[in-house]
């Protein structure tokens, strides 16, 4: 099995240096990391000295950030080309539909932000592009009480959009810094308590390494590779 | 209480855990935090169903007892954990054991009391600048100067010597103690 932790912020936007989250990551298990800071936090700090830790991928992507559907789709087209992941910060309906509909869209991330959650209309353009749900479970660790149980729901219900969809989905906690990491066990456990189907669960952490496989291909055009 | 046939009884397992937390924490503190997580997570009913009791805690390594078969809900009910009486804390689960003696014995080390160096020096870096308030192998935290960040309830940034040029040997196991 193999298990990626893909929304991590580092300084200057988290509390943590990238070589900081990478030693927490392999310490806790994990097999790579992703490192993707906010749009216009995308200048790390001190990148280069994650060459010195080994035995876990390090990869750093982005977390596009926009207002409205035109700002985005120019942030999105104007980062494809510089990273290997490319997500996006979802939260209101035009949002996520406008990111489900972009083929260079790799994750949509927090679908559920707001209380109404991914619509039917955005679920259908991200099985056509092949954009994957990013489920982010911090809420169940921050939240407590009518808070959390009203995001559960609202989880469940994207959840359930996603299965029948055939959606691709992802599992992350989106730490800020290395107390909020969580083991892959103990995001399987949760994600157990959220809902999720097991075999679920280990696609959710895997399919990060295979979404960076395929966009470290050269690609000339859709299903031709060169080689 | 009357004792109960050994068939009735239920069956437990031992979890021994690792608390990473920004200043030292209380067993009472931890054990409070447990009861209050499980009973957020699951309510009463679940509560009844799983009695989690903290054996031991020696301010870093600790004991935690529940039932066989609710390991995964325990592992959520930890993982749902973010601070111990105001301070930022992670606990990691380093395995389960069927009894105390073997979790104690696989999983605690015996040199589990060493403590984090406390240090004054400061980092003057062009992004980053503060007082060090931590060192573990090749871990810092950083006390850092401009202290009201964004959704700051961390209190230090956490660097690594590589950050400040250290040395080529990082393997994550610096402490020495796995």
């Amino acid at each position: 099995m193999t298990f990626y932790e893909c929304g991590l912020h580092s300084l200057p936007e988290g509390f943590d240096s990238p070589s900081r989250l990478a030693l927490a990551a392999k310490r806790l298990g994990y097999d790579g990391i992703i490192i993707c800071n906010h749009s216009g936090q995308e200048n790390l700090f001190l990148p280069e000295a994650c060459r010195n830790i080994n035995e876990i991928e390090i990869a750093f992507g982005i977390e596009v950030m926009a207002s409205n559907p035109r700002s985005l789709s120019s942030r999105v087209s104007s980062a494809r080309g510089r990273y290997p992941f490319l997500a996006v910060h979802g939260g209101t309906d035009e949002i996520n539909r406008a990111a489900c509909e972009s083929a260079d869209v790799d994750v949509l991330l927090h679908p559920t932000e707001s209380r109404r959650g991914l619509s039917t209309v955005a679920a259908k353009s991200a099985q056509r592009n092949q954009v994957a749900i990013g489920f982010d479970l911090g809420p169940m660790i921050r939240l407590r009480g009518t808070a959390r149980s009203r995001w559960l729901e609202t989880l469940g219900r994207d959840l359930s959009l996603a299965r029948k969809f055939n959606l691709g989905m992802m599992i992350t906690t989106g730490p800020w810094s290395h107390l909020d990491m969580r083991g892959p066990r103990e995001i399987m456990a949760m994600a157990e308590m959220a809902g999720f189907e097991p075999d679920e669960i280990r696609d959710g952490l895997a399919l990060p390494a295979r979404i960076l496989e395929l966009n470290r291909k050269n690609w000339k055009g859709p299903g031709v590779e060169l080689l | 209480m009357r004792s109960r046939l050994p068939v009735l009884r239920q069956r437990k397992r031992y979890m021994a855990l690792e608390i990473e937390s920004e200043e030292p924490v209380s067993e009472k503190d931890l054990a409070q935090e447990i009861h209050s997580a499980q009973a957020a997570l699951f309510g009463d009913l679940g509560t009844s169903r799983n009695r989690l009791s903290l054996i031991c805690f020696n301010g870093r390594f600790g004991l935690l007892r529940c039932n066989y078969l609710c390991i995964s809900e325990t592992r959520a009910v930890l993982a749902t954990i973010r601070a111990i009486a105001s301070t930022r804390a992670a606990i990691r689960i380093k395995g389960t054991s069927g009894t105390i003696r073997a979790a104690t014995e696989k999983y605690i080390p015996q040199l589990s009391l060493i403590g984090a160096e406390k240090d004054g020096r400061r980092i003057e870096l062009e992004e980053v600048s503060g007082c060090i308030a931590h060192i573990r192998g090749s871990e810092i935290d950083l006390i850092p100067d401009d202290r009201y960040r964004k959704g700051s309830d961390t209190r230090y940034l956490g660097l690594t010597s590589f950050d400040l040029g250290g040395c080529d040997d990082a393997d994550g196991t610096a402490d020495g103690l796995r």
